[in-house]
């Protein structure tokens, strides 16, 4: 065969090759990222973040993974305790149903507050959404893989 | 009420210096300057041997190339200086699609598109390399730069007043090209607003469905077996919908609306997963691209040249016939770079090859191994996209994310599916491939973005209010 077709056979193969072996390295790393993943085990429903807390209890960066059903409060029986002066002692419900969060409030003394406005009765609660009770306020966020 | 301790230290806190190294990104990298540099050798072998002259083996246009690479690794480097925990699959892939994009540029004949300098007079190739240093700088300054999403997701309704203003002042003042207004030109520069509408569509309707996403997914409104969201809370996003779609079909821009239009539903979807909402999309779609088939006489030449291009191989089906020979020539591993596209009268044979027919182009060069490559390459920035919405820490860096790799996905599909006379033809470029600075730009800000939103180390959402 002619030399200078063959060189040019070889670089278009291995152009194609190479691209090739691109694609390959890069499936792999999305194969282990996807193993690692499904091994951590599935995503938590959320986590409450705590981004102000005057009493200092919880304190501010704390986080709480939320079960399907999360009580808050100053009562020790609650999922969250919250020793806050202006918290009532079972002060609200956060609930996951179907797919979105909904907070209910408990007839606090002072209210349960989303994005500083007042909860009346049930409210639904976003991701990224702040939630106030008594003093503290929350974050939610979206559960990370544990 | 005392306010977030954080918040107010934040301004004091100096930004302190801790590179953090990027293995997996750098390996990736090192294959795709190799990758490049080999499909440049092999292109200026073809040309060499062509022209009757001996194979010298070195790159085309090796300052070209230096300039690309380089720039890649600068992006890479600063990344890595900043410490940030961004993506690391994405830039190489977009890289790689870049650099063959270059390659073909490089290989096209020079004159396809020109602008002049100052006196020197700039050819298609060096055009594209300008329009990617800037793409590439784009997302170095996104990825690094973009600490926080507050910019974007509070001011939804200001970017979308922007976005549609663009398209009007468009219709209003563009410059025909081809008999559609698509540009809009301000001294020598001249851009496609569309491009940009995408991405603050995307954004629009990621602000406004994070926000709303709990009242959508409640089914209040009924008609017939159908249960649907509270109408008033589809309403804004209807409106600019149909706001941006109607502008874009008095533009002849049917590419673009139909992309707007399939990225909106799958939004849709991906934001309160809902099938039926995207059942009473895609019903909508077919009335209406009926009653456009009836209306509209562009539309009714697209689909009658999809159906038979042969029936006027030589006049209105000239293109997608050209397109087909070409993937026909192609075979399973190609012509090589720089071996196909024989001129017919010394022309090329696909007219607007380089913004609307690149496919075909890569399909005959590169044959059935090398597209199926490169559509794997888009899957692969589909994959990270859809990777990073799902580990976002909240519901807009969510749906924004698989909005902005859907909007590439999307694009890369219709296209390359009008190339290959699946679906009509509709002008729109091929991500990251075409030629054409606007588009170049616009998926550069979608990419810096993905990054940006990728990035663990990043801002903690702001509080709505």
């Amino acid at each position: 065969m002619d030399p200078t077709l063959a060189t040019l056979w070889i670089l278009r193969l291995l152009f194609l090759a190479l691209i090739y072996a691109f694609l390959f390295g890069v499936v792999r790393v999305l194969i282990r990222d996807l193993r690692s993943a499904s091994r951590e085990g599935t995503a938590g429903l959320g986590r409450l973040v705590v981004v102000a807390s005057p009493g200092d209890d919880p304190g501010v960066g704390a986080v709480f993974e939320l079960d399907a059903l999360t009580t808050i409060g100053r009562d020790v029986n609650n999922t969250v305790v919250v020793e806050d002066p202006f918290a009532s002692a079972e002060h609200c419900v956060l609930s996951y149903r179907g797919r979105a969060w909904y907070v209910e409030d408990r007839l606090s003394t002072n209210g349960t507050f989303v994005n500083a406005t007042l909860v009346d009765g049930t409210a639904a609660l976003g991701f990224g959404d702040e939630l106030q009770v008594g003093e503290v306020r929350f974050r939610l966020e979206r559960g990370r893989r544990r | 009420m005392s306010e977030d301790p954080r918040i107010l230290r934040r301004p004091f806190v100096a930004p302190r210096f801790s590179p953090r190294t990027r293995r997996r990104e750098t390996v990736l990298l090192i294959l795709v300057a190799i990758i490049l540099t080999v499909g440049s050798v092999s292109l200026s072998a073809t040309e060499r041997v062509a022209a009757g002259q001996p194979i010298l083996l070195g790159p085309t246009d090796p300052r070209a190339l230096a300039v690309y690479l380089g720039l890649l690794a600068a992006v890479h480097v600063a990344q890595i200086a900043a410490g940030r925990r961004t993506d690391q699959i994405l830039l190489p892939a977009v890289g790689l699609l870049g650099g063959i994009g270059l390659l073909l540029m490089e290989r096209l004949p020079q004159g396809l598109v020109s602008q002049d300098f100052g006196g020197t007079t700039l050819g298609l190739g060096q055009l594209q390399l300008a329009w990617l240093c800037i793409a590439l700088t784009v997302i170095g300054v996104l990825a690094v730069a973009v600490r926080s999403d507050a910019w974007l997701r509070l001011y939804k309704y200001t970017w979308a007043a922007a976005g549609i203003g663009l398209l009007v002042l468009t219709v209003l003042f563009g410059v025909d090209v081809n008999g559609e207004r698509l540009s809009l030109r301000i001294g020598p520069l001249s851009g496609q607003p569309s491009e940009l509408l995408k991405v603050i569509l995307v954004v629009f309707l990621a602000g406004y469905l994070s926000e709303n996403r709990a009242l959508l997914v409640q089914e209040d409104t009924r008609i017939g077996p159908l249960r649907l969201p509270p109408l008033p809370y589809l309403a804004p996003m209807l409106a600019m919908l149909a706001m941006a779609l109607g502008v874009v079909v008095i533009q002849r821009d049917l590419g673009a609306a139909l992309l707007f239009f399939a990225v909106f539903l799958l939004l849709l979807y991906v934001a309160t997963g809902r099938l039926s909402a995207v059942a009473i999309g895609l019903v909508l779609f077919i009335v209406g691209a009926a009653v456009l088939y009836r209306l509209v006489p562009t539309v009714q030449e697209r689909v009658d040249i999809w159906l038979n291009p042969f029936a006027d191989p030589t006049g209105a089906g000239y293109q997608i016939v050209q397109a087909l020979h070409a993937f026909a020539r192609g075979g399973i591993v190609g012509t090589g770079l720089g071996a196909g596209l024989p001129r017919i009268g010394g022309q090329l044979p696909i007219p607007a090859v380089e913004t609307d027919f690149p496919f075909a182009a890569l399909g005959e060069e590169l044959g059935l191994a090398g597209i199926l490559a490169i559509l794997g390459l888009y899957f692969v920035v589909i994959e990270r996209g859809l990777r990073i919405a799902a580990a976002a820490p909240d519901e807009f860096r969510a749906i924004l994310a698989a909005g902005l790799s859907l909007v590439i996905g999307v694009q890369a599909f219709i296209i390359a599916a009008g190339n290959l006379k699946l679906i009509p033809l509709t002008g729109i470029t091929l991500p990251f491939i075409s030629y054409g600075g606007s588009s170049l730009l616009a998926n550069a800000i979608v990419v810096g973005l993905l990054l940006a939103v990728s990035d663990r180390g990043a801002e903690a959402p702001p509080a709505t209010s």
